[in-house]
């Protein structure tokens, strides 16, 4: 018997050792077994949307975050370090955001440059010409906005277009910004060409051509380039596919996402993809809407306040304005969630910020989003936008032709505004325009990229702040020999000694 | 007459069994002596069938010991002359048979149970023929006064002697005039008394303090202590008995060279992490545990199941477990059965939990924290936040009395901290037959965390057979299991939710939030807090939902031990090590009264209502085989191992949630309706193994080991996996030379010397692939879609870290071994440590690859030492133990590593804090202007910082190594005292020489709406206090340089605490034994009862490097019973 157990035992033993540290993952593909397919290919491009939705890139709170470094808005709470910003103390390391956007950016340029080296390798059998085309034009496209996204905070950074690879893109210098731009402009005309004006439903939501155009009118227009961001924002007019939603207020409500006037927007699912808008606009009040913000929409007759004609009422503030003002800021004595707004509903400025809130007016909501509940879309590139880009575009480059007054005319239009006095010089017309921007893309994070193009930061971010009283309650400091880009993050310097420090900056 | 000299037995018999042998009969005997229990008679009960043909009579004893429990003791001259003996016996009663085989010799026998000497017949004949000499008599006691029957009385230099009888008393005739006699007693240190003019001479015995004999549990297989070369440390059970240990990880805490950090006191949750020596890697730094041989979770060992404890320390000790022994190897042995009849143990205590320490200077008025607030914005140049009105409604309504609810002062740490039962209940039955040893134990522990509504409930099984089924074979199994059910709060105290839990809304709440309001429900807040927009209230979050964690883990081992000719045993084991788990979160809508407007409203900003549930299995197999032989030939002692080992580890989980619950009462998945979720996957690694050992000493003189393992581990690519770990030690039995034999006072010297490689394999599976993730996925029009993305880069030529130790230690015993030190002297270098790197963010912003990156030194020493002796009647012993452990980074070519506020960097420490030095506050404009630019709105009250590149700016590049999150210190010390049957015993445990940064609520003023700590009211920087400790008041994030990581806020973390103290009772034999009790003992037992510490605001028993704070580690006092029939 026990030369049987034995025998037994040790027959186990090699029965069980053949080849047993041979083991394969089983969640997660090896680059060995990725992008053999159309279906991979079309994961990768995902994946390269997904980036846009990332810590502190354009991540729905974020994007509205940059409200808090404008006159438009304060934190009290230094949410991604957005108050430092403001106050200009912001450093290399302090901001989270300066941190996260830098990283997340190059997420997404990452993501995409793999996609563009490697979809050539998929066979023909597998993936159509016209998919394989679309799917390049997309990412470019998608890396033509983490490119311009980097371009506008930090000025030039490393131009990588190829895939992440450790050994020879680690050490990369900065380039010139000139050389960014013109990287993007370029993605953005070789992605037009190819992508289409729309999708079926299931892709709705992809970029498009439009959205090509819009992205190239933006960044041209950041850039100064009067002529050509008139052009590219003419060309997206000019395809007719997009026109203004009919009310202010609802282009931001949930049941109409994806509206007639989206170009592109950031797209959430509860509970998938979500973000913390509600509650941080609403109950966290981290978005506080300042009396610069209030005192500048102007009343409905078109007339700003400070104008004695205007019919303003120190007294009775908030009746008579535009249209616009009410579908954006929550005020003391706002109807808002079927409640009237008390002053201290939004105990910092006694203002709340409406847009990018779902909750209705006259509605008492059946329940309150908390962190992380929120899945209403960000619209990145919207209609009313290209009509002010081209506006201002126009304006720059030729003067307050008719074309300048036809595009400004539907935004006054549809806020029931009365349009544009004709024969306004440029330097007004351009003060006209400016105003407009700010008031129409209020709470959607653009005008912090407005007065920095602008040059006018160093003005309107040195400054006091008022709450809805009247009452100073803060200053705000911007120094313009430093304040106009963001530092280079401290870890990308630790990561890569030929990173070259913004000016004015420490490590 | 003296016991027979091990080193001859040592020879004669496997030295393993005979090991054991003799370390079951030293304790038996202890046993018998101190608790006089009546011997029950094995030798009564025992029969025994035995065949003799021509044999000797050391060949006889051999076969009786063989086949029985019996150890015969004998002196070697006695026997050498016998005449060869044959003849055969059927289930015969020991005595017959030595009646039998004796009776053609001049000798006899004395029976102590399962103890036989062999004694001259003519032993106790008095030669009456010469007067000229004299007689002697006495009693031979033990140091409880007991009397010691079966001690032998020699007259030095002859073989005349006799052995005490029953009550302990001997009487000598005829002794010469200048005898010195020898009292001896096995497992007692022999005395000699000259007998000088003294007619009656009474000796008190001491058992050997330090068993020499003591066997050692080491890598497959045990060692005597005292043959040891290696590092291995030894728990006291001593120490560890009766101690209201919940989770058996504790149990390591004191022993030399370890350092147990509990950072959380959850019930159920509160398994400290382990550091054996320093950290020798960035990756996992925990010990490889083994039960029973086994790979096995610690938290998950009964701790009264455990017999001994190894903890291996040295490669010498260790290489034999190669690539996962790094850090250092843990051995538990658990409880066996011994034959003879059923023994029955019960021990169980109950006691009572409380907080061990909490922030005592919290601002828990209402008022004075508002007006702090109000100050600290003031400071700040904003508008305060509470106007006069609110404060003077608020003063007048506390004065009133009458509205509590609503103008309440609330301490919160007095609403959620309680005084927490815990019982805990063990019973173990045991025994054996002739050739069958068992032991069952059955463990319940029943605690409540002190944390309102936190509980835990273990219930714990363990089965040990071992069978020698026939003479060559022997078949054992062990079976453990537990089952440990714990419950929280759904919104967790140590993680997940915002601002770090539970425990962090505790440590955030504010004097004007109340727990409940007037009408019993629970309160909301009513002044409003900006930053603290929502009241989740504590009260009710620990009431309201749940998070229970559910686990099993199961250790089922077989082994098949079969005796091979040439004196080889071939062992076989295979088991398996299962675990499951499953947890649930059932996030509750919680309904809150405002205290003023009555208003009732749901808690806001917590997690959806709905159920989350994750299942884990954990599924790790193992099948290892051995061979060991060992021969004596003439002075010298050979052993040698060899093994082949295979374990393969299987995990998975599977999670799924669920929303739209109709309340909050059915927490089932299916019970929910909307937004369902799911995820799962499952990895798989495995180890083999080729292992071996071969030991050689001289004489017992002069000791060699050396052992090697050679491993394969599945977590590298092909061409990496294999690796050799080699070690070899030496020892120098200094004592044992001629030239130390008279010196009297040194009873045991050695010196040993360790030299060895071992490895450190664990790090992410396939961290050597560059993998593509999946669910890297997006949405379109609301529908998701799925993405994948390469999210990290691999170095495919990853391997293990190897750790290279040196080791010299010196052991010696004085004064016959009543004081006993160790003295180690250590040197550990890790090369080729794992550790992600940090990549540009450029290069697609990818987590970095686990690389081979650099290495890193542990130097140290470690003393430990033992005295005991008595006073009378009064025996006490005092023990202590230090490590001193110097951590370097040694080379890293150059890299720097950054995690979070720490560094890892060549020359300092792993992981060591990195940030400004602080020198001072500001104390007006000019010293302000005078100094390096900080920044804009630096100003009078502002910390001041030192500019250490010079450049007149102060930025991270004047940061610096501010703190060490490794102890440079562990230390320990026990004392005991015992009188008659009283015995009262402590043990101390203290880190020095580490630090850590706290940033959670409370460690600023006012951050983000949390509290305030008094001293920030009180000697916080004002103009008419320059001189005060703190900078000047501003709320958390109203200054961002002053709370910027600076040496001002490294707390030191050094503390020493008093982990038990025990006053016990054992009741007189007896006493009991007329109710049918072998034993009973009573004691009472304080734990964590006093703790000397400067870090205040959390217990200094913390996770280091966290923000937050832990659910708190409890005090406890119980009152427990051990008794055994």
């Amino acid at each position: 018997m026990e030369k049987y157990i034995l025998t037994i035992c040790l027959g186990l033993t090699f029965l069980s050792c053949t080849s047993i540290l041979d083991i394969e993952p089983t969640d997660r593909f090896t680059e060995e077994t990725f992008f053999k397919t159309k279906e991979h290919a079309e994961a990768a491009v995902n994946a390269t949307y997904a980036s846009l939705l990332g810590n502190s890139l354009l991540s729905g709170s974020n994007a509205i975050f940059f409200e808090d470094a404008t006159p438009n808005a304060y934190t009290y709470q230094n949410n991604n370090g957005f108050d430092y910003i403001a106050t200009g103390i912001q450093d290399a390391a302090n901001s989270s955001v300066i941190n996260n956007c830098w990283g997340q950016c190059y997420a997404g340029i990452g993501r995409a440059n793999t996609l563009l080296s490697k979809i050539e390798s998929i066979p023909v059998t597998s993936i159509s010409d016209a998919l394989k085309k679309r799917f390049i034009a997309e990412s470019k496209f998608l890396r033509a906005v983490f490119y311009t996204q980097l371009w506008a905070l930090y000025g030039g950074v490393p131009l990588i277009l190829d895939a992440p690879d450790f050994e020879k893109q680690a050490n990369l210098p900065r380039n010139s910004a000139d050389e960014i731009l013109s990287q993007i402009i370029k993605d953005l005309d070789e992605a037009a060409v190819e992508l289409p004006t729309s999708y079926a439903v299931v892709d709705k939501g992809r970029a498009t051509k439009g959205a090509a155009y819009a992205m190239k009118a933006r960044a041209l227009l950041w850039a100064g380039k009067w002529t050509e961001a008139a052009t590219a924002a003419k060309s997206v007019i000019d395809m007719k596919a997009y026109t203004l939603f009919p009310d202010s207020r609802g282009t931001f409500f949930f049941e109409n996402e994806g509206n007639s006037e989206v170009i592109f927007d950031l797209q959430y699912k509860f509970p998938e993809f979500v973000h913390s808008m509600d509650i941080i606009l609403d109950a966290f009040n981290t978005v506080a809407p300042l009396a610069d913000l209030v005192n500048d929409f102007y009343m409905a007759n078109g007339k700003p306040i400070i104008d004695p004609t205007s019919g303003y009422d120190a007294k009775n503030p908030y009746v008579n304005r535009d249209l616009r003002f009410y579908a954006s800021i929550n005020y003391p004595g706002a109807k808002y969630k079927g409640a009237t707004v008390s002053p201290t509903t939004y105990p910092r400025t006694g203002y709340g910020q409406k847009k990018y809130t779902i909750y209705k007016d006259n509605e008492v909501p059946a329940a309150i989003k908390a962190d992380n509940q929120s899945e209403l879309n960000y619209i990145f590139l919207r209609y009313a936008d290209i009509l002010l880009m081209y506006a201002e575009a126009q304006n720059e480059a030729v003067g307050p032709d008719q074309s300048v007054y036809d595009a400004l005319k539907l935004i006054r239009l549809r806020a029931k505004m009365p349009e544009f006095m004709p024969g306004l010089t440029k330097e007004q017309m351009r003060q006209e325009i400016r105003h407009e921007r700010r008031i129409e893309l209020a709470g959607e994070g653009m005008y912090y990229f407005d007065i920095r193009r602008w040059r006018t930061a160093e003005v309107v971010m040195n400054a006091d702040i008022f709450n809805y009283l009247g009452v100073k309650f803060g200053t705000r400091k911007f120094n313009k020999d430093r304040d106009y880009l963001w530092p280079i993050p401290t870890i990308a310097l630790q990561t890569n000694s030929a990173l070259v420090q913004n000016p004015g900056y420490g490590k | 007459m003296k016991k027979n000299d091990p080193k001859q037995r040592h020879r004669r018999c496997p030295a393993l069994r005979k090991m054991l042998k003799i370390m079951k009969l030293t304790t038996l005997l202890f046993f018998i002596a101190l608790f006089q229990v009546s011997a029950k008679s094995y030798s009564q009960e025992t029969k025994l069938s035995l065949k003799f043909e021509n044999e000797t009579l050391e060949n006889v004893f051999s076969k009786i010991e063989a086949n029985s429990e019996f150890s015969i003791f004998y002196k070697n001259d006695l026997i050498k002359n016998s005449k060869e003996v044959t003849g055969e016996f059927k289930d015969v009663l020991i005595i017959n048979i030595l009646d039998e085989v004796l009776k053609s010799e001049n000798l006899t026998y004395n029976i102590k149970d399962k103890l036989i000497m062999i004694v001259p017949k003519d032993i106790n004949k008095i030669n009456i023929s010469d007067q000229q000499q004299k007689s002697v008599s006495g009693k031979v006691t033990d140091q409880t006064g007991a009397s010691v029957p079966g001690a032998s009385v020699v007259i030095k230099g002859t073989t005349t002697g006799v052995i005490t009888d029953n009550n302990g008393n001997y009487s000598l005739t005829n002794i010469p005039a200048n005898a010195i006699l020898q009292f001896s007693f096995v497992g007692m240190k022999m005395q000699e008394v000259k007998v000088g003019t003294q007619t009656s001479v009474n000796v008190s015995l001491t058992e050997e303090s330090i068993g020499l004999e003591e066997v050692v549990a080491i890598g497959y297989g045990v060692q005597k202590r005292v043959n040891l070369t290696g590092s291995i440390a030894t728990v006291d059970k001593k120490n560890l008995e009766n101690r209201p240990i919940t989770n058996s990880t504790m149990a390591l805490q004191g022993a030399t060279g370890v350092y147990v950090n509990q950072t959380s006191g959850r019930p159920g949750a509160d398994a400290g992490t382990i550091r054996i020596r320093g950290i020798g890697t960035m990756s996992d730094a925990n010990p490889l545990v083994l039960v029973d041989g086994i790979e096995y979770d610690l938290r998950d060992v009964n701790p009264s199941d455990i017999e001994s404890i190894s903890i291996l320390k040295d490669a010498a000790s260790s290489a034999i477990y190669g690539n996962r022994a790094a850090n250092g190897v843990v051995l538990i042995k658990t409880k066996t059965g011994q034959k003879g009849s059923l023994k029955v143990d019960y021990n169980t205590y109950i006691g009572s939990q409380s907080i061990m320490q909490v922030p005592d200077n919290i601002v828990t008025n209402a008022v004075e924290y508002m007006e702090g607030k109000n100050r600290a914005l003031t400071n700040e140049g904003k508008p305060i936040e509470y106007a006069q009105t609110l404060l003077d409604d608020y003063k007048a309504g506390v004065t009133a009395g009458t509205d509590p609810w609503k103008y309440a002062n609330t301490n919160w740490m007095n609403v959620m901290f309680k005084n927490a039962p815990i019982q805990e209940h063990n019973l173990r039955f045991s025994g054996g037959s002739e050739r069958t040893i068992f032991s069952a134990s059955l463990g319940y522990l029943d605690q409540d965390g002190i944390l309102l509504n936190t509980y835990a409930k273990k219930y714990s099984i363990n089965i040990n057979l071992a069978s020698e089924v026939t003479k060559s074979v022997k078949i054992g199994a062990n079976l453990m299991s537990n089952y440990w059910i714990n419950t929280e709060s759904g919104y967790t105290t140590n993680d997940g939710n915002g601002e770090g839990g539970l425990m962090g809304l505790i440590y955030r709440g504010l004097p004007m939030q109340a727990p409940l309001a007037k009408d019993g429900t629970y309160a909301d807040q009513w002044v409003r807090v900006p930053g603290h927009n929502f009241f989740r209230n504590p009260y009710a979050l620990a009431y309201e939902g749940s998070h229970t964690n559910k686990s099993q883990r199961t250790l089922a081992s077989v082994y098949i031990e079969f005796k091979l000719p040439f004196n080889i045993l071939y062992k076989v084991t295979g088991s398996a090590n299962l675990y499951f788990m499953n947890e649930k979160f059932a996030n509750p809508v919680i309904n809150l009264t405002n205290t003023s407007t009555g208003v009732i409203s749901p808690m806001g900003n917590i997690p959806a209502r709905g159920v989350i549930q994750r299942n884990f299995n954990n599924l790790n197999l193992t099948n290892f085989h051995t061979l060991n032989w060992s021969k004596g030939i003439g002075d010298n002692a050979l052993s040698a191992l060899l093994g082949f080992s295979i374990e393969t580890f299987e995990s998975s989980n599977f999670s799924a949630q669920n929303q739209g619950y109709l309340g909050n009462e059915l927490t089932e998945l299916s019970a929910g309706s909307t937004n369902p979720l799911v995820s799962g996957t499952s990895a798989k690694s495995s180890l083999m193994s080729y292992f071996g050992r071969v030991n050689y000493g001289y004489k017992s003189k002069y000791l060699f080991e050396g052992n090697f393992r050679y491993d394969g581990s599945s977590r590298f690519s092909k061409g990496n996996q294999w690796g050799l770990f080699p070690s070899v030690s030496v020892g120098w039995r200094i004592n044992e030379e001629g030239f130390m034999k008279d010196i009297k006072q040194i009873s045991n010297l050695k010196f040993r010397a360790s030299w060895g490689q071992l490895g450190n394999q664990m790090i992410a599976l396939f961290s050597y692939v560059d993998a593509v993730s999946i669910g890297q996925n997006y949405n379109f029009n609301n529908t998701v879609v799925s993405g994948a993305a390469i999210t990290s880069v691999s170095d495919p030529k990853i391997s293990w870290e190897t750790t290279t130790m040196t080791n010299i230690g010196l052991d010696g015993g004085l004064f016959n071994n009543s004081l006993t030190f160790g003295i180690d002297v250590f040197n550990n270098l890790t090369t080729g440590i794992l550790r992600q790197i940090q990549i540009p963010a450029q290069v697609g912003n990818l987590g970095g690859p686990f690389k081979n990156i650099g290495s890193v030194s542990n130097k140290g020493f470690e003393i430990s030492g033992q005295y005991s002796n008595r006073i009378g009647q009064v025996k006490y012993n005092l023990g202590g133990n230090l490590m001193r452990v110097k951590n370097n980074v040694e080379n890293l070519n150059g890299q720097i590593y950054y995690t979070g506020n720490r560094i890892t960097k060549e020359g300092d420490p792993i992981d060591s804090f990195f940030g400004l030095e602080a020198i001072g506050i500001f104390k007006s404009v000019e010293e302000v202007a005078s100094s390096p630019v900080q920044n804009s709105i630096t100003r009078p009250g502002d910390l001041k910082f030192k500019d250490l590149d010079g450049n007149k700016i102060i930025d991270n590049n004047d940061r610096k190594v501010i703190g060490s999150v490794i102890p440079s210190y562990t230390y320990g010390f026990n004392l005991g005292v015992e009188y008659k049957n009283f015995e009262l015993t402590a043990f101390f445990q203290g880190v020095s020489g580490l630090n850590t940064i706290y940033t959670g609520n409370l460690s600023k003023p006012y951050n983000n709406g949390a509290g305030v700590t008094r001293n920030w009211l009180t000697d916080s920087w004002t103009p008419e206090n320059p001189d005060a400790k703190l900078p000047i008041l501003t709320t958390g994030s109203g200054n961002p340089f002053n709370f910027q990581t600076s040496s001002f806020w490294v707390s030191n973390a050094s503390y020493l605490r008093m982990k038990n103290i025990q006053l016990s009772y054992n009741f007189p034999v007896n006493l009991i034994k007329h109710v049918g009790l072998n034993s009973l003992k009573i004691y009472a037992n304080a734990l964590n009862y006093l703790t000397f510490s400067k870090f205040k605001l959390t217990d200094p028993e913390r996770l280091l490097t966290k923000d937050g704070v832990d659910y708190p580690n409890a005090k406890t006092l119980t009152l427990g019973v051990n008794l055994s029939f």
